[in-house]
């Protein structure tokens, strides 16, 4: 698929009344007088579309320049009303700006464009950004929050969008600690202004939950499944046990809902920095002990191999690609709903 | 002047200044004779306030009529002039789609909202003795209201969609203050990126004020088109945005053939009509998502004006001046219109009197009003939009 990028218009604003008239203008193509702007011209013809309120918070001008890489990609597949809030609370003196754009991309011969508003603030009101985000979210739209990075949990900021928010899409491999899980499961769990959680770490769980699963497809071994008496995750050493925890809260989680009680152990690995490596299910079945494991490979593979009784039974090796940030939220984005196997296993870890 | 621009002596007197003075004015234009002399036509326009409460609209009525007749007056109230709450007529009536669902079998409820996110600017005199039920609910919200919930008028004739609006306003079932209406006023607080006084720190405002700046009311109205259809009002000042809009919100679909992961986050079917900024509609409907997999999302048909028509929408004071000018009544409210009106206020304003507000202020300014307007709705497992 070949695309082609480009920006039609930027125009820079502090009224949030100027800025709401701009992305009128923009989005329906009207500019004033009644006389069509450039990007009109390019509008007119060309559908308009939102299928979603798409906000992304960052930190810094390295990570907006990241962030906007990552959205571009995006705007064929989902196009949004974006708005990216460069939130900069450090920086003592206030200051506010926003720039309105619109975004165009040709996608194997579709143009789509979409509107694009940068909040740039800094000082008290960076942490009053929602009060600024509130007009300008297109009505009856879900609304999707986007934070890339590890969020301050305890600026008013977080909780302000949080409430505008229909699903909370964040990495917990961005240094997430147990506590800030539990904050994720009350913000998914509450019944006021709640939101539904993704989570990239997750994401990047599917292939070891497709193989575990897989597992007990092949003939004799779904007598296995509910024999299961432990379970072993395997980390990197650099000490964060986010992914580990997410996936053994998952099997403990599924194995709760048929009444089976599953402990877990976690263990570091020396010989792997980051991550899970290593995934071991034991079992117990009619033809012995059973155990079931996925590893993580060199070169980005991961290689399954099942032991029953003392005999390797299968092996087989699959390719683990690395996904992109647009990949993960592209993902994200297809799941308005609450994933109820993520809350789930985000509980069970947190036991 | 009549020779000059050919006028035949036809006047229109249009009152514009504080009210205390509309009754003064018409006694001397009576006594002068003006208001009678020569040929041609006279009419006179009013602005709101017309009234304090139903005894002084009343009072107001008589002494205006002691001067003009009924056919004369013409009540203002701008927002009849725009073009979206025309468009509801056009919508509903010239449309052979929407009057068939317009009603209680396929319209689960109605909320109108009118959300201001100024806050009540140098006008604080003005709005201690005003209040939002005064400023917005009795007029504005009433009369959306109206037209939303109307029945099809034999013709367009004045009177007779007069009629059909009064009609309604009729059929309110009696409204209980404690239960169906939430009043609030504005802390201080954020709005659109600045930080904003509460409206006791507002100039002209006293510190100790019990003024609302916020109304919330559940109103049911007894006929066969919307019993058991709750309609949902609200205005306020300082909330997160500026928007006016009457949604009509339909039923969930009777039965979902759909897998339960892709029906779990899907809502129903919302028509929205677009009064302020940018009229225009709206239809939110569901989706599939493209993929192998049944998944559903919400998505948004809009009808915008202003790229629809490429032409500027005059403003409403213009087209409602030209009506006048045009002896055309049907969008200026009627002397009846006003007093039911009026009548529900004081309904209003006497329960509140009974029970002075003890937690003002009760939002603060950028939020969408006190928790208690969302109890109000939430108790019949609904929710506000987010307009």
């Amino acid at each position: 698929m070949s695309g082609e990028h480009g920006e039609l218009t930027t125009r820079t604003f502090v009224d949030v009344h100027a800025i709401q008239d701009e992305l009128e203008q923009v989005r329906w193509g009207l500019h004033e007088n009644g006389e069509f702007s450039e990007a009109a011209e390019h509008a007119a013809a060309e559908a308009r579309a939102s299928v979603l309120n798409l906000i992304a918070v960052v930190g810094s001008e390295r990570q907006l320049t990241e962030v906007s890489h990552t959205l571009d990609a995006l705007s064929v597949t989902n196009p949004s009303r974006t708005l990216i809030l460069l939130a900069q609370h450090d920086r003592s003196v206030g200051k506010l700006e926003a720039e309105v754009s619109a975004q165009t991309r040709t996608e194997s011969g579709h143009r789509v464009t979409t509107e694009r508003v940068l909040l740039h603030a800094h000082g008290e009101v960076a942490a009053h950004l929602a009060s600024l985000v509130t007009p300008l979210l297109i009505p009856d739209l879900p609304v999707v929050l986007w934070w890339p990075g590890r969020p301050d949990f305890d600026n008013p900021l977080f909780d302000d969008l949080c409430e505008l928010a229909d699903r909370l899409v964040v990495d917990t491999d961005e240094g997430f600690e147990p506590p800030d899980l539990k904050r994720l499961l009350e913000i998914a769990r509450r019944e006021h202004a709640g939101a539904s959680i993704g989570d990239f770490n997750w994401a990047r769980l599917i292939p070891w939950r497709h193989l575990a699963a897989q597992f007990f497809d092949m003939p004799g071994m779904l007598a296995h499944l509910a024999q299961i008496h432990g379970v072993a995750v395997y980390h990197g050493r650099d000490g964060s046990t986010t992914q580990a925890r997410l996936l053994g809260g998952w099997i403990q989680g599924r194995m709760a809902s048929i009444g089976l009680e599953v402990p877990v152990e976690f263990r570091p690995d020396d010989a792997y920095e980051h991550g899970v490596c290593r995934f071991l299910i034991y079992s117990r079945g009619p033809d012995g002990q059973a155990r079931f494991s996925i590893s993580h490979q060199p070169g980005g593979r991961l290689s399954t191999e099942i032991r029953v009784d003392e005999q390797d039974f299968v092996d087989r090796t699959v390719r683990l690609t690395r996904r992109a940030a647009e990949e993960l939220l592209a993902i994200e984005l297809t799941l308005p709903g609450h994933d109820v196997l993520f809350e789930e296993a985000l509980a069970a870890s947190l036991r | 002047m009549d020779r000059e621009r050919g006028t035949n002596g036809n006047r229109v007197f249009y009152f514009a200044t504080a009210p205390q003075f509309f009754p003064v004015i018409v006694e001397r234009l009576g006594a002068s004779g003006i208001a009678r002399a020569g040929q041609g036509w006279k009419r006179v326009v009013i602005e709101k306030p017309f009234g304090h409460d139903l005894k002084s609209a009343q009072a107001l009525n008589q002494s205006i009529h002691a001067v003009f007749t009924e056919p004369q007056v013409y009540r203002i109230d701008h927002y009849l002039g725009k073009e979206t709450v025309q468009n509801v007529l056009v919508f509903r009536f010239a449309n052979g789609i929407f009057e068939p669902i317009w009603n209680r079998r396929y319209v689960d409820h109605i909320q109108i909202t009118v959300a201001e996110d100024i806050g009540i600017e140098r006008r604080g005199k003005y709005y201690e003795t005003a209040g939002a039920l005064r400023d917005i609910f009795q007029n504005h919200l009433l009369q959306l209201l109206s037209i939303a919930a109307m029945e099809a008028p034999a013709n367009f004739d004045a009177d007779t969609v007069r009629d059909e609006k009064v009609k309604v306003l009729k059929s309110i079932h009696p409204i209980d203050v404690a239960s169906d209406v939430v009043r609030g006023q504005y802390g201080p607080g954020w709005v659109g990126g600045q930080q904003v006084p509460g409206y006791r720190q507002e100039v002209n405002v006293s510190p100790t004020s019990a003024t609302e700046t916020y109304v919330a009311a559940r109103i049911r109205i007894d006929n066969w088109r919307w019993a058991e259809t709750p309609f949902y009002l609200r205005t306020g000042k300082r909330l997160p945005s500026r928007a006016s809009e009457i949604a009509i919100q339909f039923k969930n679909a009777p039965h979902l053939p759909f897998a339960k992961t892709a029906i779990q986050d899907l809502n129903p079917n919302v028509l929205v009509m677009r009064i302020q900024p940018h009229e225009g509609a709206s239809l939110k409907i569901a989706a599939k998502i493209p993929g192998p997999v049944m998944r559903l999302r919400t998505v948004n048909m809009d009808f915008f004006y202003g790229s629809s028509f490429l032409i500027e929408s005059p403003d409403a004071y213009e087209r409602l001046v030209l009506d006048c000018l045009l002896g055309d009544p049907t969008l200026f409210a009627r002397e009846d219109e006003v007093e039911r009106a009026w009548g529900l206020a004081d309904t209003i304003e006497n329960g509140w009197a009974a029970q002075p507000p003890s937690d003002f202020p009760n939002y603060a300014a950028g939020t969408w009003g006190p928790e208690a307007a969302d109890a109000l709705i939430e108790r019949d497992r609904r929710r506000w939009r987010r307009p």
